[in-house]
């Protein structure tokens, strides 16, 4: 079982190649259709035509597309993602600078999902059609429905400058150095070296991102949780547990709950894509300073090496991610363990 | 008296309006008597079995009387019911392998009502299970009672179940047609193994089956429904014997006789009338070929034939003898 288990992941992990292979060559097709001149962006209005020439020339803009790519991927495999031409430095130094503050958000946007999806899921369902259900469906849907930067508009308008309750921009109160780096994240590294007014302000700005960014996959999980129980409360085996004479709350808990978790976990690995989508938005609403505003920046910069470099890394972890879901099937679902 | 069913009806709430599922049934259970329910689909019998134990679908208006060893359950609280269920009352469904919960062991699920019933320990639990594996006529329970319902084959499902039902050795066992969803060996052997227990034990048991020659095998007495109803009842040599309801006699009809290809089988035309569409005098009536004039008009009262023997059919009258005798031939053919 345990060579299954391995030999399922190896299989998962050689077809992340040609997956990755078609991400790179989709995004460098796309970057390199979008009109507009790194080299003009970078030169400025000022530029002479010889300037601009000698640069694309420089930066390897002439060649064929096909030649660009190849050296790209060339690159990649040395750990070279190129030069950010905005930043003036190599793109995978960028990424290991801010992809830690966009974890940080995403992993917490993941926690308040499940710790509130899940369980607003099951009372939905248990309580089908009563009002607790009428209010918990209204709540998903709005969830669902409500755009990303408005919802964090909102709360940027109500929490933070009306009720002051909640800082509605960065990762630390101004004035504040960060914890010593361990992960990068601000609220872990905090909790390791066991400094406590650290610890309290980056959960305090994590708050009104957090709720934002995870506002649309409660409403995900919470609709799939409760239609998924409502299926199982429907079969046969539930009817069994009733027929054993088990009470209402084993059944729920003891029999239902696991079945009905089950398909909640793949959409859970869907909703961590979606969330890290959903930073670039909401990192630009409440400036922090993670991918999401890093892509916005290198996007209006016509920085390409800088873009294919984020695309990359979310394709790399969205897929890794979705691939320990899989693994996690693999342990809970008896069916797949002997088959 | 095991049981006493009186006047039970059932109305389900279908496509936004309720109607009338069951109509005032009303029978009895004897301890140590197997009582076979039979009919079509949708006359009614896994709705008559699931209102016993209450374990209807939401949105079930349920009237009449359920007694059971005299207490009067159907007025019981639900906490109060669920300590009969599984305990004193058992029940056995038609498809093992959705019956069963995918994710537990056999092992976790048949220890679950001794877990609900008794005080057992764990090392008491764990020996009653091995031994009900063993009683079901499982080999190596020791291995099996780690393994999940989907290693084992449809008959060992089966037979798992009835471990589940027997754990806490009920006085009622309700059976919805056990054997349906298996090959026919497989059904032999389950049928064999129901035989087994029922000599072994002084159960009352309900056998649900649209299959006559379940009933001719295993029950001692026979209910017949129809569309929600009860239409003739009897102990099973009479009722194959000297049928009296036309519709028994056409379920009688369609038992293969020795060496008869199937396709040669008699059916009876038509089909069971939905629940919203009831009419008002018997039921039957649109598929019978002696209806008269007042079978349309006014339901026929439930009148007895003879001691034990009755039947709701305006052809016959209190203490009719009348022949309708189809002969012992079809006995035999329904035990093969
Ligand atoms: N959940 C439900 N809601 C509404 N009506 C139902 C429901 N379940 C069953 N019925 C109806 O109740 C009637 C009796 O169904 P029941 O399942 O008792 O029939 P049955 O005799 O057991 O048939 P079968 O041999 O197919 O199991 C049918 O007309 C059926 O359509
Ligand atoms: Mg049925």
């Amino acid at each position: 079982m345990r060579m299954d288990a391995l030999k399922f992941v190896g299989k998962r992990l050689l077809l992340m190649i040609p997956i990755l292979i078609g991400i790179s060559i989709l995004t460098f097709a796309i970057s390199n259709t979008i009109p507009g001149d790194p080299a003009r962006l970078i030169l400025g209005p000022k530029a002479t035509p010889e300037g601009l020439e000698a640069l694309r020339e420089d930066m390897g803009l002439n060649d064929p597309l096909y030649v660009q790519y190849g050296r790209y991927m060339g690159g990649i495999f040395q750990g070279d993602l190129g030069q950010s031409t905005y930043s003036q430095k190599p793109v995978s130094a960028d990424l290991i600078r801010y992809s830690p503050a966009t974890f940080e958000l995403t992993l917490f946007a993941m926690v308040i999902t499940v710790l509130i999806g899940i369980p607003l899921g099951i009372i939905s369902a248990s309580k089908k059609d009563k009002i607790a259900d009428q209010i918990t469906r209204i709540f998903a849907l709005i969830g669902v429905a409500m755009p990303a930067f408005w919802l964090g508009l909102l709360l940027l308008l109500l929490f933070y400058l009306k009720l002051g309750v909640f800082p509605g921009s960065g990762r630390l109160d101004s004035g504040m150095s960060p914890p010593t780096y361990i992960t990068g994240m601000y609220t872990v590294d905090a909790l390791l070296t066991g400094n406590w007014p650290v610890f309290k302000a980056a959960v305090m700005h994590l708050v009104l991102p957090g709720i934002t960014l995870a506002a649309i996959t409660i409403g995900m999980i919470t609709r799939m949780t409760r239609s998924s129980m409502l299926e199982v409360l429907k079969s046969d085996y539930i009817r069994t547990a009733h027929a054993k004479g088990a009470p209402e709350n084993r059944v729920l808990y003891g029999h239902a709950l696991r079945n009905g978790v089950m398909p909640v976990i793949t959409l859970l690995g869907m909703a961590f894509g979606h969330a890290l989508g959903g930073s670039v938005l909401v990192e630009s609403v409440f400036s922090w300073p993670g991918l999401g505003r890093y892509a916005v920046n290198a996007i209006t910069y016509l920085d390409f090496p800088a873009v294919m470099g984020v695309t990359l890394l979310i394709a790399i972890l969205f897929i890794l991610v979705n691939l320990i879901v899989d693994t996690l099937y693999f342990f809970i679902d008896p069916r797949l363990k002997h088959n | 008296m095991l049981l006493n069913v009186n006047e039970l009806s059932l109305s389900l709430k279908r496509a936004g309006k309720y109607s009338k599922i069951l109509d005032q049934i009303s029978f009895q259970v004897e301890e140590g008597e197997t009582v076979g329910i039979v009919g079509e689909s949708g006359c009614g019998k896994s709705m008559t079995a699931l209102s016993l134990m209450r374990l209807l679908p939401e949105k079930a208006l349920l009237e009449g009387e359920v007694n059971f060893q005299g207490e009067k359950i159907s007025g019981y609280s639900k906490r109060k019911l669920e300590k009969i269920r599984g305990n004193q009352v058992s029940m056995i469904f038609q498809d093992p392998l959705t019956s069963l919960n995918p994710l537990h062991t056999v092992g976790t699920q048949i220890e679950e009502s001794l877990l609900l019933h008794t005080k057992m320990t764990k090392k008491e639990r764990r020996k009653r299970v091995l031994q009900l594996l063993n009683d079901v006529g499982l080999p190596r329970a020791e291995d099996l009672i780690d393994e999940y319902p989907h290693q084992l084959s449809g008959g060992m499902r089966q037979r798992i179940m009835i471990a589940i039902a027997m754990a806490c050795e009920p006085q009622l066992l309700i059976c919805d047609e056990p054997t349906t969803a298996l090959d026919v060996t497989v059904q032999a052997q389950i049928l064999e193994l129901m035989n087994k227990i029922k000599k072994e034990t002084q159960m009352g048991i309900i056998m649900i089956t649209h299959d006559m020659g379940v009933v001719a095998e295993v029950c001692d007495r026979v209910i017949v429904m129809y569309a929600g109803k009860i239409v003739e009842e009897g102990p099973v040599l009479e009722i194959f014997q000297n049928p009296k309801h036309p519709y028994t006699q056409g379920l009688l009809d369609s038992i293969p006789k020795l060496g008869q290809r199937k396709e040669k089988l008699g059916s009876i035309p038509g089909t069971v009338p939905a629940p919203e569409n009831m009419v008002v005098g018997c039921r039957f009536a649109d598929r019978c070929s002696h209806a008269m004039d007042i079978c349309r008009t006014v339901h026929p009262p439930m009148i007895g034939i003879k001691e034990n023997h009755q039947t709701a059919c305006w052809l016959y009258e209190e203490g009719d003898e009348k022949d309708g005798s189809i002969g012992s031939h079809k006995l035999e053919a329904a035990l093969h």
